[in-house]
């Protein structure tokens, strides 16, 4: 089966297809983002039809949302969470304050940039966005995934002494057990 | 060769099974959709979501008992599965029904929980232990009138076998629904808490537990408890049909009583918001109880 | 000699031997006392010869000894039990005090029981009970810990039991003039029905002090709790079914001749059934394994109870099968509470948990034990709950089947406590260092949990002894009736048969089972139970984060108004009340010379008035 090269084809399609309509999202809700998810799950948006769907915990979910500014000390967290979860995994980062700090650009204790600690898939800018945003933000995921360049796990494994550098540079008080990777 | 041919049958049984309780699960989704006005995911969304999950390229585990949990789970369902006649004339569903009876059924179908409950107390999170004492304590509940409506039954038609039960209703032409209607009351209440929806998912209860007992199972763990759900849906369905509608002729007539049956615990559910767990055990132990009592006096004083 | 006769002496040989041999060498005295549970086990299986009387005449009193074949199924499970548990011993009084004492009357007790199963005369049976009352009295307060309580509660419940007893036996011996059971068994019929009512009552009584029903069952979550665990095993496996041995001789051979023999046993029944549910739910709120235990050991007495009482053919299978059964479960998860004291010093599940890594095997043996106590197929315990629910439905006890299945399954909650308590849950620092239990306490653990499976698989290897027994007792033959190799019958023609369900259960386990073991077998990593959905909060080493106070809360505030009394209450209330009557007659000896004599005019004063009436001129 593995070395069947046009059957994994067909496997890959389909695996493809399932990960894309499945999307189990854990909400981060960091900042005022958070606001937004419930609008974009209930009646009137409604991402269930998508197959977009709450999961309880890391270990169930599919996509991390990063909803907002992170502060150094959620940073932590979501570094961990993250890699909580189980691959492959996808993370979309919301509004301005995760792209480039948006209006926080200049405190002392928020992160500007999110890919430089984990590997961000789908940026939704806007301050916030709306849920419109959000489904389009979705949507350019399943594209993402349908072709096969959302390989955050991937990413994060090859370049993991780089991300982790980052990591603890920013993290001055590290107290990651040794269990967490 | 018999044996070929029961393993043969058990697989179709169980992908029937599958199919049946997927679809099903993927048409409670949308039916909750629709009553909260949304559209709702089509009906295969279960499939895909499986699918998904199946496909995960990672997982951790805890020990040795995180593995064995989700398989007492599918023990549960599957054996479930194979004594109860799908139809009524086997056909192509060959199962062990006479091999075992109503009170082996009752414990069977008991013993997944249990199962679960182990694989998931290893994994240390604390939600799943709160998540598991509180499906334990509730499984108490109801299986009070549960077993109540089967003893009614039993001690009524003078049979422990659930063949026995269907021969019953086939030779007297009427449906235990009307010989023993209290008996189907109280089971029926019975399987509300069976099901785990509103009010009763006090289990998974995502708000308050983060899913609980599954808590720490992603990829293939919560495929395999996921298709588990699914068999053990259908088990059910299957066994209400078999009980009290005079089991099915045929594919057509199974999948139509078991669709009815199956809207009483999701329609119950939807308008229905979580109850506490004592006051969900406190629940069964109200109505259905005097309703399985009221079926055992009918029961003794019909015969 | 007599083999029989030959035993009882090895046995209490060697409780002494053993005893002083302790002073020399401790491992000769294990050895010893290990041979000295073995070679009479070993006799009694080669040489001991069904049927066969030995008697002795003194004084006038004629009194025997010998082997039933209903005896005989309760020797094996003394002996097997017995022996495992001595070899368990061994292990777990390895550097422990007092162990001389501890071997000495842990042999007194098993020779006792095997005393008791040989009587067959009333002096000999109340003698060795009395035995095995005194030597299991000794070691409920061997470790000294509030011996006020529990040991003056389990001997003034023993003291009336054997009173109880005792007056029956005076009263039989008024009837028949001698002590033979058989004699009075055979002149029953003819007795006047008062005696016929009493007699069987008073020894009713002095059984169900063993056997824990209540409200006799007071002194039983205390003694079992207390004594050592290795002697707990044999406690509560064995000899509390010393209780149920002479309760179905009592229903079978004198209550079937009596017309309210069906009420009284339905009466017993219903307290059997009462033990089952109100133990149940206190086993359920117990914080400590070792309660949790002696209290779930009073319910599972309860079933079985139930079942002798209902005393139909089936329900007889039942009980003795479930008492068979309850011995191996119960005395393997008293081992694995001992294992776990030994290793951890305690045995509180607040504080001690997830030892599933540190003690696999002993986490084993409770998960096979519990399976089987919980009653879920293919293990043992199951066949035991299906002929006792068949029985009771085949015998239109409707209202005792829901009770009786109302405890069962709230056993789960304790069940999973239990397995929950010491073995899963968070891993933490304070017990990274526990190891495995030696192996002297592991093989016979591991025996009695694999004795569990094949009993499942195999009930007809305990059935048939039990049939045996039951055949002497005066039932018909069940074989081909109610149980066939591996097929359980009833009545009805309703059956189950446990070797496909086994192949079944198997195979889709084990399917299962290497689906998740392999499935992204290179990509499962091991993570501790550290490593887990905390909200993204990272706990630290030292963080607990178990769950274990007020574990079935819920559950228990739902049956809260069953449980707001103990028995214990009324007998307190009871024990106040004569403490006050008491006191008050304590007040007429003021210790003051005036007082007396006051009495003695007031008694003059009455003498004079009644005068007339009293003597009758």
């Amino acid at each position: 089966m593995q070395n069947d090269s046009r059957s994994q084809k067909i496997v890959d399609i389909i695996q493809a297809y399932a990960r894309r309509h499945s999307l189990w999202i854990l909400a981060y809700g960091t900042g005022c983002g958070a606001i937004e998810i419930p609008s974009t799950m209930t009646s009137r948006y409604d991402a269930e039809r998508l197959g977009v769907r709450g999961a309880a915990t890391p270990r169930q979910a599919d996509v991390l949302l990063i909803t907002g500014y992170l502060t150094v000390k959620t940073l932590k967290r979501v570094i961990r969470v993250y890699e909580q979860m189980q691959s492959p995994k996808y993370v979309i980062g919301f509004g301005s304050c995760a792209i480039n700090g948006g209006m926080y650009w200049d405190s002392y204790n928020t992160i500007k940039m999110l890919d430089q600690y984990i590997p961000v898939d789908v940026y939704i800018s806007g301050c916030m966005p709306r849920p419109e945003a959000v489904l389009s933000g979705f949507g350019k995921l399943q594209d993402l995934i349908k072709a096969g360049v959302a390989d955050g796990p991937k990413r994060y494994e090859e370049n993991f002494d780089w991300y982790r550098a980052n990591q603890k540079k920013i993290i001055k008080n590290w107290n990651f057990a040794d269990y967490n990777w | 060769m018999e044996i070929l041919q029961y393993i043969f049958g058990g697989i179709i049984t169980f992908l029937l099974a599958f199919v049946v309780g997927m679809t099903f699960g993927g048409t409670r989704r949308k039916i909750i959709a629709r009553i909260q006005n949304r559209y709702g995911p089509p009906i295969y969304q279960n499939f895909i979501d499986a699918f998904k999950l199946f496909s995960k390229t990672s997982a951790v585990h805890h020990g040795a008992m995180h593995y064995m949990g989700p398989a007492f789970l599918m023990v549960s369902s599957v054996v479930s599965l194979m004594f109860i006649p799908i139809l009524r004339d086997g056909g192509w569903f060959p199962n062990l029904n006479f091999h075992g009876d109503l009170i082996f059924l009752l414990y069977m179908m008991v013993f997944g929980s249990l199962g679960m409950a182990l694989g998931a107390g290893q994994t240390g999170n604390p939600n799943s232990a709160i998540g598991v004492t509180r499906g334990l304590a509730q499984m108490v509940g109801y299986e009070i009138p549960w077993i109540m409506a089967l003893v009614a039954m039993m001690i009524q038609f003078h049979t422990t076998s659930i063949t026995g039960l269907m021969d019953v209703q086939l030779q007297s032409g009427t449906w235990n629904l009307f010989a023993s209607p209290f008996a189907f009351v109280a089971a029926i209440l019975a399987s509300l808490g069976m099901f785990r929806y509103a009010p009763f998912n006090i289990v998974g209860a995502p708000a308050e537990l983060a899913s609980g007992p599954a808590s720490e199972n992603g990829g293939k763990y919560l495929f395999t408890m996921m298709s588990s759900h699914s068999v053990f849906a259908f088990v059910k369905l299957t066994l209400f049909a078999d009980l009290f509608l005079g089991g099915a002729g045929n594919l057509v007539e199974l999948l139509i009583k078991t669709f009815l049956l199956y809207m009483i615990p999701v329609l119950y559910g939807v308008v229905n918001p979580r109850y506490r767990t004592e006051q969900a055990v406190r629940w069964f132990w109200g109505w259905p109880t005097v309703f399985g009592i009221i079926a055992i006096a009918y029961a003794v004083w019909s015969t | 000699m007599n083999v029989i006769f030959l035993i009882l002496i090895l046995f209490l040989v060697g409780a002494i031997v053993t005893a002083f041999a302790g002073k020399w060498s401790s491992l000769l005295q294990d050895g010893l006392f290990i041979l000295a549970v073995t070679i009479p086990a070993v006799l009694f299986f080669t040489q001991v010869e069904m049927n066969q009387l030995v008697g002795w005449t003194r004084g006038g009193i004629h009194l025997e000894l010998g082997l039933t074949p209903f005896s005989y199924f309760f020797a094996i499970l003394v002996l097997l039990l017995g022996v495992a548990s001595a070899i368990y011993s061994v292990g777990f009084m390895h550097g422990k005090a007092r162990k001389s004492y501890y071997y000495f009357n842990y042999l007194l007790t098993i020779m006792a029981m095997l005393g008791i199963l040989f009587s067959r005369d009333f002096i000999s049976f109340f003698v060795f009970w009395e035995i095995m009352t005194w030597a299991s009295y000794l070691m409920v307060v061997m470790n000294g810990t509030r011996t006020q309580e529990i040991g003056i509660k389990y001997f003034v419940f023993s003291a009336i039991g054997a009173y109880a007893m005792l007056m029956a036996i005076v009263l039989i011996h008024a009837q028949t003039g001698n002590f033979l059971i058989q004699d009075f068994i055979d002149t029953y019929p003819s007795l006047a029905h008062g005696r016929q009512i009493l007699i069987p009552i008073l020894l009713l009584v002095g059984f169900s002090v063993k056997a824990a029903v209540m409200p006799l069952h007071v002194w039983a979550p205390g003694s079992y709790a207390y004594s050592p665990m290795s002697f707990t095993s044999v406690f509560s496996g064995a000899l509390s079914k010393m209780g149920i041995y002479g309760m179905v001789i009592v229903f079978v051979t004198l209550l079937s001749h009596l017309p309210e023999g069906g009420l009284i046993r339905d009466i017993i029944a219903w307290m059997g059934a009462m033990t089952a549910v109100i133990a149940t739910l206190w086993a359920i709120a117990q914080d400590d394994a070792r309660k949790l235990l002696a209290y779930s050991s009073v319910g599972q007495l309860g079933y079985i109870v139930i079942a002798v009482a209902i005393g139909t053919p089936m329900a007889m299978l039942a009980g003795l099968f479930m008492a068979f059964m309850h011995g191996l479960f119960k005395g393997a998860l008293f081992m694995v509470v001992g294992a776990v004291e030994k290793q951890t010093g305690t045995t509180d599940f607040t504080k001690v948990t997830g030892l599933i890594r540190k003690m696999p095997w002993t986490f084993l043996t409770a998960l096979i034990s519990i399976i089987a106590l919980a009653g879920i197929p293919p293990l043992g315990g199951f066949i035991g709950k299906w002929m006792l629910y068949e029985s009771l439905i085949l015998s239109d006890h409707y209202l005792l089947v829901i009770v009786a299945f109302f405890s069962s399954t709230a056993a789960f909650l304790y069940a999973y406590k239990f397995l929950f308590g010491f073995f899963l849950g968070q891993e933490e620092e304070e017990w990274a260092d526990v190891k495995e239990a030696p192996i002297t306490m592991l093989i016979p653990m591991l025996a009695l949990a694999v004795g569990s499976i094949l009993l499942g698989a195999f009930p007809q290897l305990i059935l048939k002894p039990i049939n045996n027994g039951l055949i002497s007792l005066g039932f018909s033959d069940s074989y081909g009736k109610l149980w066939e190799t591996s097929t359980l019958f009833n009545e009805w023609g309703d059956k189950v048969v446990l070797q496909p369900i086994i192949y079944a259960i198997m195979g889709v386990f084990l399917t299962t089972l290497a689906f998740t073991y392999f499935r992204n077998r290179k990509r499962t990593r091991y993570v501790s139970t550290k490593d887990i959905s905390t909200s993204g909060e990272i706990p630290l080493a030292h963080e607990n984060l178990t769950f274990k106070e007020n574990f079935f809360q819920p559950f228990l505030r739902a049956v809260e108004p069953v449980m707001k009394k103990q028995i214990d209450w009324y007998y307190r209330e009871f024990g106040a009340g004569l403490e006050a009557i008491f006191n008050f007659t304590r007040r007429i000896y003021s210790g003051n010379g005036q007082t007396y004599a006051l009495y003695a005019v007031i008694f003059l004063i009455v003498l004079l008035l009644l005068n007339g009436n009293l003597f009758g001129q």
